[in-house]
């Protein structure tokens, strides 16, 4: 292809990344703007809306409420997307295809419907919300990105290290705990990464299943439905800042070559 | 080890890993599910529920106009927002796979920031930006270009369509891009030398061998717009009526369970059906002969 179609390519990429990060990044300026009101002109800098928001006793206690959701999601999520994982990736099975679609299940009913069933099961059990029923309809939601994120690392993987160790004799255990486990970790990593970023950020399976432990998600919606203040701008900044660190590091784990 | 004993630990091996997944996903998602279903054909009386199974929900929301509306709107929306997302997306996938070399993963790895970053804050600063008083509307102020804000920028169906076309468009350049990435360049190569004009490479090369990575993007941005609720309802304002936000009402001020549930699973079933239909129609078509001699 001629340069001058590649030139114009390459502007229209900037231009669609331009749109995906600006509002990020007017976000990010009017957290710094001396102002409560979120406009033009700028009045000047100032660090005042995030030292509020860091002094927010609510936030905090959202804040804890997340975490204490975030860590169990996240480890029930790791465990069973790996078996999934491998399931997909290093098994023939007549019922394969019905696994695959079980899997997806979560991703393709729409969050809120996923989210009202999960209520009227609760109710016809007997269980109370809470953090358990959080946890549990969050690792639902999330184990089909976490599957994804290690299935990819697995099917990039030398199958011929597997098939060799075999060859020499080792079990199926030894197979897996000396040559699989390794070379799949920083998919395992990446994977748990993402599923803890994604755990912080649902908003509306928590809702429906928290009941009073109302993570900061849910504390936060209800704030800006009624008011915009830039110390809710300066904590989503604060939430994307700390997002990207996670994600970068996971790509890159994602990414990464195992020395063998 | 002999052959048969080897098989039947490989068996073992299988059903311990995908037991796990099975049981949890049953439990706790296709029961749900049921549940639900279950309730659609129950009926409400004030403040309970009677357990009394019959048609009645389904017969309403049948000859109901407005609920048969919302359906087809949630449809519409589905197929226009995947539909404006290819158009956007093609170009920056077949740009990223193959023209940028050393910067592909960090260009994926930024459109995958906003992707995981959630609904939430992604409408936040959309409503920063497009609200009544908003940075858009201040800054034309500012400038003098307009002299009263515009207030369809925010609380109206433009609003709502730019906010689902950003939320969304990542998961339709991701699969597009692997698409395109696998995609021989020998043969956009032939055709150019064949004299072939660049829209005929477009449409006689480049899309029927990426056919199936259009297809995956275009079903995942309509599974995930007919099912979203947060941004109609806080970027939509009063005209962000939506399906969702109605079976939403219905399961909280409203206290109608069993109709709320029949529209959920009205909507699943339509949704479920379009997908169906078009895999289908795709698997058929000549586009889809990739994926035939594979299976």
């Amino acid at each position: 292809m001629r340069e001058r179609g590649w030139a114009a390519l390459r502007g229209y990429t900037f231009l669609v990344y331009g749109f995906v990060y600006l509002p990020i990044m007017l976000m990010g300026l009017f957290s710094l703007n001396g102002s409560d009101i979120i406009a033009f002109p700028l009045r000047g800098f100032t660090l005042e809306w995030y030292d509020t928001i860091l002094h927010d006793q609510r936030i905090l206690n959202g804040l804890l409420t997340t975490m204490s959701i975030a860590f169990p999601v996240t480890i029930i999520t790791t465990l069973l997307g790996s078996m999934a994982a491998i399931v997909l990736t290093r098994h023939e099975f007549k019922l394969k295809f019905l696994f695959l679609g079980l899997l997806i299940l979560p991703f393709f009913v729409p969050k809120l419907i996923f989210a009202i069933a999960q209520v009227t099961f609760l109710s016809d059990v007997g269980i109370k919300k809470g953090l358990l029923t959080v946890c549990i309809s969050q690792a639902l939601i999330i184990l089909p990105f976490v599957t994804v994120i290690i299935a990819s690392v697995l099917i990039r993987m030398d199958r011929s290290l597997e098939e060799a160790a075999g060859d020499l004799g080792a079990t199926g255990w030894q197979t897996f705990r000396m040559v699989t486990l390794p070379l799949m970790k920083n998919g395992i990593m990446a994977g748990a990464f993402i599923s803890f970023v994604l755990s912080n950020a649902e908003y509306t399976v928590s809702y429906f299943t928290s009941g009073r432990a109302q993570p900061l998600s849910v504390l936060v919606a209800s704030d800006f439905r009624f008011h915009l203040s830039p110390s809710l701008n300066a904590l989503a900044m604060l939430i994307v800042f700390f997002n990207i660190l996670i994600i970068v590091t996971s790509e890159w784990l994602r990414h990464k070559k195992v020395q063998p | 080890m002999k052959p048969k004993r080897l098989d039947r630990q490989r068996r073992l091996t299988l059903l311990s890993l995908a037991g796990p997944n099975i049981l949890f996903i049953t439990a706790f998602c296709v029961l749900p599910l049921l549940v639900l279903f279950s309730y659609s054909f129950f009926q409400v009386d004030f403040v309970s529920i009677i357990r009394e199974p019959s048609l009645e929900n389904y017969l309403r929301i049948a000859k109901s106009e407005t609920y048969r509306g919302l359906i087809i709107k949630a449809l519409v929306y589905g197929v226009g927002i995947a539909f404006i997302c290819s158009i956007i997306a093609y170009p920056l996938a077949f740009f990223i796979a193959k023209r940028v070399k050393v910067y592909k993963a960090a260009l994926l790895t930024l459109l995958l920031i906003p992707l995981y970053t959630g609904d939430l804050i992604r409408i936040f600063a959309w409503r920063v930006v497009l609200g009544a008083e908003g940075v858009l509307n201040s800054l034309f102020m500012w400038l003098g270009i307009i002299q009263e804000p515009i207030w369809v920028l925010l609380f109206s169906p433009f609003a709502t369509t730019i906010v689902l076309t950003y939320n969304y468009l990542p998961f339709m350049v991701l699969p597009l891009w692997a698409a395109v990435e696998a995609l021989d360049d020998s043969y956009i190569e032939a055709a150019m030398d064949l004299g072939c004009r660049r829209i005929a490479v477009f449409f006689k090369v480049i899309l029927p061998l990426s056919g199936a990575g259009l297809v995956a993007g275009f079903l995942m941005v309509f599974v995930l717009v007919v099912g979203d609720y947060l941004t109609p309802q806080l970027m939509g304002g009063s005209t962000g009526i939506t399906v969702t936000s109605a079976i939403h009402d219905m399961f909280g001020a409203a206290f109608d369970w069993p109709t709320g549930s029949a529209l959920a699973w009205l909507l699943l079933v339509s949704m479920t059906l379009f997908v169906i239909l078009v895999s289908y129609l795709f698997y058929r078509s000549p586009w889809g002969r990739g994926i035939r001699r594979n299976s």
